[in-house]
């Protein structure tokens, strides 16, 4: 209690040094704090894209080796999914678009033309706001209908609800059946900048009635694995080795890369921003040196009046400890404000640093101060009370 | 069994049989009893300050035996050494060494902490000292605060307050003027009656003279050691100040005094008086 009284005032006592001093801990701390929240809020922007984009998704491509020979599996895919793999499987749907101009009025947009099932919203992680999905009945009767994605449809209609006008798409006339809620910020490009229509209209649409992708919507990451297997035995008995090559890709694989990019990326950081701390050390360490001849004359007085060492090893290890434990809780404060300030700038959210970087800094930093006290604190202690006494 | 029993002592710098080797003590045995009133007299480069450090533990001799009653020094630990002089030994120095970012009071209380006297006690047993030498007023100042003479009496208090039976007192009145020194060499002499050994080192006859016992030294050997009134020196200077007070008119400040056989000079240099 008397030491840590008495670091504190010697620490008052030279304000402007032992700021100094603290400050290679300030900024070590407060880098690695907002580094690695840094890291953490490009994580979960990437998590969040992908999540927009829909996870746990089977991305299935066919690669026909002749045109001409290429039978269409969808409705026997459609059918395998929905009945044969229910337990697991929640959507199929065909994965084809294009590019298209949408024209209501005098009003124009060009935008991306996705070509679907009825399950294609669930697939892609849409959500029907109003009207209804594309129907069964629709697929089977070609029917030219479609679904505004929230960028199309305030851009082309406003306010007002598009559900049952009449849209002009590459020149052919759509009715508007229902709209999606906005996932993706309703920007040009975005997720939201997008029209569906039924998948049958392909051949009228793409000039090609082959249908080569596929997305098949896995309920849970863990059923993804499974799922794969099947289907790669079904498309065996579909299409065989001399009609086409048949991929199946785990949606999920480019999260799970992009997760462990960003690991990677915060453990180097987190590093760099580690050796700023140990060189704040060292700092800490040359500042207690100095101290130590300072105050030589006053551990010559204290080992005459009878200290034994381990008090004053205990007295320069609390000081250094505490300017350590200062700088450290500074730099949170300031990694903290950093982190709030740049999370808001570079991804539009309040980023924390998190607890356990936070309170592993503060005793990173709390460490480092015993650590590099610990020299000058045994150097202090060793000293002769005799030689001691005779310094000036 | 002596308090302290030194043994055949040198202390030696530098490499010893060389050129640069300084003997500052050459050989030294002493006794010292419990309850004696010692001066350690000899002019600068004599050896008597490292006779102090070595006395009080804060130096260790290249040869010789220490007994601290009756304990070799040698055989004891640091922490052991730390511990003789946090409760045997109090020290008083020329420069006061006080701490200065600490309070009189704390000062005071400092060899209490390591003796884990009860922070509650500490205060009170600070307080308690710093009236014996009538400065507890100045409790809460810090030492820079305060005059020399001031602050010499808070290095006593700091010696005292810890109860040690044994004083050293290396120069204490040397910064002071001798209205002062000799208020300190009172108090000096008031602790010894009541039972504590001190050890004053002085360079000075007139302080040695307040001693009951003077030893004198000279290139790191005792020359003599006896009472202040068979010391050779202090006897010839008190007669030649007593002649030339006389023989000039003036009169010192101080008083001969003859007390129980010996002469002692109560005031330190008095004016026009040189050694």
């Amino acid at each position: 209690m008397t030491a840590i009284l008495m670091a504190l005032d010697s620490i008052k006592e030279k304000k402007g040094r032992s700021f100094l001093t603290m400050l290679g801990i300030i900024i070590g701390v407060c880098a690695v704090l907002v580094l690695v929240a840094m890291v953490t809020g490009y994580n979960s922007d990437i998590t969040s894209y992908y999540e927009k984009l829909g996870v746990n998704k089977v991305e299935i491509s066919i690669d026909y080796y002749l045109s001409s020979r290429s039978p269409d599996v969808t409705d026997e895919l459609y059918e395998y999914g929905n009945v044969d793999m229910s337990d697991i499987v929640t959507g199929v749907t065909p994965d084809l678009s294009t590019t298209g101009t949408v024209i209501y009025k005098d009003d124009n947009l060009d935008t991306t033309i996705y070509l679907g099932s009825d399950q294609f919203s669930t697939c892609n992680n849409y959500t029907l706001a109003k009207g209804r999905d594309i129907s069964q009945a629709d697929i089977e009767g070609r029917t030219k209908v479609c679904l505004l994605g929230t960028y199309v449809a305030e851009t082309l209609f406003g306010q007002k609800s598009p559900v049952g006008e009449t849209v002009q798409i590459n020149g052919a006339s759509y009715t508007v059946v229902g709209t999606y809620y906005q996932k993706d910020g309703t920007a040009e490009d975005s997720m939201d900048d997008m029209v569906v229509i039924p998948y049958s209209l392909n051949r009228e649409v793409l000039g090609s009635s082959v249908i080569s992708s596929y997305i098949v919507k896995v309920d849970t990451s863990n059923d993804m694995d499974a799922a794969i297997e099947e289907l790669t035995t079904w498309f065996a008995d579909e299409i065989d080795e001399y009609t086409g090559e048949v991929t199946l890709e785990n949606g999920n694989s480019d999260l799970t890369s992009s997760t462990e990019e960003t690991a990677s990326l915060s453990a180097i950081l987190g590093g760099i921003a580690g050796i700023a701390l140990l060189v704040g050390g060292i700092g800490i360490m040359n500042i207690m040196l100095v101290t130590v001849t300072e105050r030589t004359r006053e551990i010559g007085i204290k080992k005459a009046i009878g200290a034994p060492r381990s008090e004053i090893v205990t007295q320069f290890l609390v000081e250094s400890a505490i300017l350590s434990a200062m700088g450290g809780i500074i730099g949170i404060l300031l990694g903290f404000a950093l982190s709030l300030i740049m999370g808001k700038i570079l991804y539009d959210l309040i980023l924390f640093p998190s607890t356990a970087i936070t309170i592993a800094g503060f005793l990173f930093s709390i460490a480092i101060g015993i650590g590099f006290g610990l020299y000058p604190a045994v150097k202090a202690s060793g000293l002769q009370p005799v030689d001691a006494l005779r310094a000036d | 069994m002596s308090l302290i029993k030194i043994e055949n002592v040198f202390k030696i710098y530098g490499d010893e049989g060389c050129e640069n080797e300084v003997r500052a003590l050459d050989g030294v045995s002493l006794e010292i009893d419990y309850g004696e009133f010692v001066a350690i007299i000899g002019s600068s480069g004599s050896g008597k300050s490292t006779m102090m450090n070595m006395l009080g533990c804060l130096d260790v001799p290249t040869r010789g035996e220490y007994y601290l009653d009756g304990i070799p020094i040698r055989e004891r630990t640091e922490r052991e050494l730390s511990d003789i002089r946090s409760r045997r030994i109090g020290f008083i120095f020329q420069g006061y060494n006080l701490i200065p970012s600490l309070t009189v009071w704390q000062n005071v209380a400092l060899p209490m902490t390591y003796q884990k006297v009860n922070p509650g006690d500490r205060y009170q047993r600070a307080i308690e000292a710093l009236e014996k030498v009538d400065i507890a007023s100045k409790a809460e100042n810090r030492p820079t605060q305060l005059s020399g003479g001031q602050q010499q009496r808070v290095a006593i208090a700091r010696a005292i307050a810890t109860k040690s039976p044994i004083i050293m007192a290396d120069e204490p009145t040397g910064a002071l003027d001798s209205k002062t020194g000799v208020q300190v060499l009172g108090i000096l002499r008031q602790l010894n009656e009541e039972g504590t050994t001190i050890i004053l080192i002085t360079h000075d006859n007139g302080i040695a003279a307040q001693a009951k016992r003077v030893i004198r030294v000279q290139d790191g050997r005792i020359i003599s050691d006896s009472a202040p009134g068979d010391d050779p020196f202090i006897m010839s200077q008190t007669k030649k100040e007593v002649a030339s007070a006389v023989g000039d008119g003036t009169t010192p400040s101080g008083a001969l005094r003859v007390e129980n056989g010996r002469a002692a000079w109560a005031g330190a240099r008095a004016g026009g008086l040189t050694q």
